[in-house]
């Protein structure tokens, strides 16, 4: 009977192995229809929301727990959420009419008076928090009655609005005795269940919120920082959203059928910076040739699969205030790019460097690929330098040395022109081009608060822009998402990913 | 015994101390932490300012030396990204930085040490063509491609396990496979060789003619003197997996000390490089003094030198 009792111990082995890999074949988050998991690119840092600007990773996850005045829906308008209202009293005040009976979990108040004290801790200097550039220009913050707020700004702040939907609420008497980079306290609609740095964040249904039962009572926040890997979970039903898929990608989710993958356009604008300081560049002929030299329409065709969309001669996208609706893309026309070459006088051998930042941007390194070869067919002499992000950071804020050319995408968070065409006005620190016209332009557009004639203003910007060739205008990078059949998401073009902006699909 | 102790100990405090040395003037070459801290459209002074919070103003020397001295009080600093203790934030992610390399130590060592001997056994025969073929696959193949492809088959197409995260042993099975696929094939390659060496020497042969037992001559006279250079390819890979593999931690999106310095070096977070480089060179210098002890376990001649 040896034989029997090997093929007894075998089975006996088998069954043991099977009971042990049971529980593994079950889904990693076994995932009922109350929950949602959401991948992001980078983990968590702090939970401390005036310690951080990163809308994609801290602040979404911060979005859940503590309140904010106003919200950007994904429609990308703005809408209450701790206010009710908000109003211009005059071109330097605003006042914000907050609800009633909101308060954080452990019985704080969130009133007027907490505003108050969040506002003066972000500007208090002692505190040195990192987001304290959005509210520089407020000069007073003052208690009408509990639930009534007015806040002063020394100069007209026409997105004020906006910039307060990233500014979320600590508790006033808690905050004293806690540490708010490593410990929370909920005043949102959920609360912090678990935190494994750098593994995932999960949230739970705060059962004290003052405003509107959440969809889902367990919110899981993963950190997949590999692109392969954040799809590959979404196909295995692991997590519900995904965002930054490479549009490659997107084919490929679609005909799993276990998910939903597609582009929206973003707010983030792709342009060949030009840095004017560096021969040739001052040149405008020999700009303006750049911009016909380069195939926008088919970068987009090529490498997004037509899910991009070529930028109208702007690094404005519509969604954008002060939109610039009359300007059209240099069209792709070698031959008149040679012409321009020619009338420039640029001797073509000059050597022309573009910088890219490694891995920064959807499929950047190979958008970078294609110009530098489109410039070479017009006869230009020229070299990629692939980048760190944040030596390409240092090189171009700090020591002020950007090459010739470099490819960067640009977002502006208030989604408005003043800020966004701030970043090429004389004297702020990204500016490369010195034009003293654009920031006459630019410091009238800030000088008033009326949105016809902010618009006429930016509209000259723009177009000023435009005819300067200040930049090579390419396209709107695709904001791109993978969802589960699980549930429904509205794509938006900012960076958001919020479980509020989900339901649970019947 | 212990005068070698202390000389060993010295030895180690030094290297720590020119490990942190370089560490801090190569952090301060990379950059400035400032503009990537502040959100976009930050003005110029609010850089400076911030730079002068955390102190990166002073002249670099006088940088050094508040460093060093904290370093003696164990103080790290705090973490310009994270807002907390920098050794916090890095010892935070250690357990799961020691439970992959432990995984994957073991399992690559047991794996390469059966497949070595195999194939040193049996040389010329087939098994030893298999072995040696895969252990070439094994050290050859990208460990990122392969953990992707493990993701794909085990985790998406099979379900068997997640495909990434951390948490449970199932979380644990791809990424310690996926190392432990380049350690065995390191390990089984140089065993073989080794054991091939001494299976010629003449003591093996007098073994064999005295009559021993073929287990008594492999366990006693061969394998103990073939260990001796798989004993410090363990340690050094050991070393190397404790400080974190960065690109398995990647793919796997295992919360490890490797993905974390990496991030810190992206953000341009010093006092977290500092503390994770500094805690990195002290496990390695302790690993090196534990295989010098081992030495002299496997080998008396070395015991008696000292």
């Amino acid at each position: 009977m040896p034989l029997m009792s090997r093929t007894a111990f075998f089975a006996g082995v088998a069954a043991g192995a099977l009971a042990f890999a049971l529980p593994l074949s079950a889904p990693a988050s076994a995932q009922d229809a109350k929950s949602v998991t959401i991948a992001m690119r980078v983990s968590v840092n702090t939970l401390d929301p005036h310690m951080t600007a990163s809308v994609g990773s801290d602040l979404s996850v911060l979005s859940h727990i503590y309140p904010s005045l106003l919200l950007r829906a994904p429609d990308l308008k703005l809408q209450p959420a701790l206010a009710k209202k908000w109003t211009m009293v005059d071109d330097v005040t605003w006042r914000f009419e907050l609800a009633e009976g909101a308060t954080f979990a452990n019985g704080e108040k969130i009133d007027a008076a907490a505003v108050k004290w969040n506002l003066d801790r972000v500007r208090d200097k002692a505190v040195g928090a990192r987001i304290a550039a959005w509210f520089e220009l407020v000069s007073d913050v003052r208690v009408v009655d509990p639930l009534t707020v007015e806040v002063k700004t020394s100069s007209p702040y026409p997105a004020f609005a906006d910039q307060l939907s990233m500014f979320f609420l600590l508790p006033p008497e808690w905050a004293k005795t806690h540490n708010p980079a490593s410990e929370t306290m909920s005043g949102g609609p959920y609360t912090v269940a678990e935190n494994v740095p750098g593994d995932h964040i999960t949230l739970k249904a705060n059962p004290d919120y003052w405003g509107e039962k959440p969809a889902f009572d367990t919110v899981n926040f993963r950190t997949i920082p590999e692109i392969g890997s954040r799809v590959a979970a979404l196909m295995a039903g692991e997590v519900d959203l995904v965002t930054g898929v490479p549009t490659t990608e997107i084919e490929r989710i679609n005909a799993s059928g276990n998910a939903h993958a597609d582009a929206v356009d973003s707010t983030r604008s792709m342009l060949v910076k030009i840095n004017h300081q560096k021969n040739p560049m001052e040149n405008l002929k020999f700009r303006q040739a750049l911009n016909y030299a380069i195939d926008k329409e088919g970068i987009v065709q090529s490498i997004f699969d037509g899910k991009a969309t070529v930028s109208n001669c702007q690094i404005l996208s519509p969604d954008y205030f002060g939109y610039n609706p009359d300007l059209k893309p240099y069209p792709y026309d070698p031959d008149k790019a040679a012409q321009l070459l020619e009338e420039s006088g640029v001797d073509l051998s000059t050597p022309l460097e573009v910088e890219v930042p490694v891995s920064t941007y959807l499929q950047g390194d190979e958008v970078t690929q294609i110009i530098a070869s489109q410039l070479q067919e017009i006869g230009l002499t020229v070299k990629i330098s692939e980048i760190d992000f944040g030596a390409f950071m240092n090189k171009q804020i700090k020591a002020r040395d950007l090459a010739q050319m470099a490819v960067q995408g640009l977002a502006w968070p208030t989604i408005d022109a003043d800020g966004m065409l701030t970043m090429f006005a004389p004297g702020n620190v990204y500016d490369y081009w010195n034009n003293a016209d654009f920031g006459k332009l630019l410091d009238e557009g800030r000088a008033t608060t009326d949105p016809e004639k902010r618009k006429t203003i930016y509209a000259e910007a723009t177009k000023l822009m435009c005819d300067q060739a200040a930049s090579v205008f390419l396209y709107q990078q695709p904001a791109t998402f993978g969802v589960s059949n699980k549930v429904t998401w509205q794509p938006r073009g900012d960076d958001w990913v919020r479980a509020f902006d989900m339901s649970v699909k019947e | 015994m212990i005068r070698y102790l202390l000389t060993k100990i010295l030895e180690a405090l030094i290297a720590v101390w020119g490990v942190l040395t370089i560490v801090f003037f190569v952090t301060r070459i990379i950059g400035d932490p400032a503009a990537l801290l502040l959100p976009l459209g930050a003005s110029a002074e609010q850089i400076d300012a911030l730079n002068a919070q955390l102190g990166l103003d002073r002249p670099l020397i006088e940088q050094y030396i508040t460093y060093i001295g904290q370093v003696f009080q164990g103080d790290f600093g705090q973490s310009f990204q994270f807002g907390r203790p920098a050794m916090q934030v890095v010892l935070e992610r250690m357990p799961a930085t020691l439970e992959l390399s432990t995984a994957a130590i073991i399992l690559g060592t047991l794996i390469g040490a059966v497949a070595g001997s195999i194939a040193a056994l049996k040389k010329g025969t087939m098994a030893e063509l298999i072995v040696m073929i895969f252990a070439l696959l094994g050290q050859a193949t990208p460990v990122f491609w392969l953990g992707i492809m493990l993701i794909l088959f085990f985790a998406v197409d099979l379900g068997w396990v997640p495909t990434g995260g951390y948490g449970t042993i199932s979380h644990l099975i791809l990424p310690a496979v996926t190392l432990a696929v380049f350690v065995c094939s390191s390990i089984a390659r140089l065993l073989r060789s080794n054991l091939l060496d001494v299976l010629k020497e003449d003591y093996v042969r007098t073994a064999r003619a005295k009559g021993l037992m073929p287990r008594t001559i492999f366990i006693w006279h061969v394998g103990r003197n073939a260990l001796i250079p798989v004993v410090t390819m363990i340690g050094i890979i050991t070393g190397e997996l404790l400080g974190g593999s960065v690109v398995t931690e990647t793919v796997f999106a295992w919360p490890g000390v490797g993905r974390l310095i990496i991030q810190a070096i992206e953000a341009k977070d010093f006092p977290v490089i500092q503390a994770g480089v500094a805690l990195i060179a002290f496990i390695f210098v302790l690993i090196n003094l534990a295989i010098d002890l081992l030495y002299g376990l496997l080998d008396p001649r070395i015991r008696e030198r000292r």
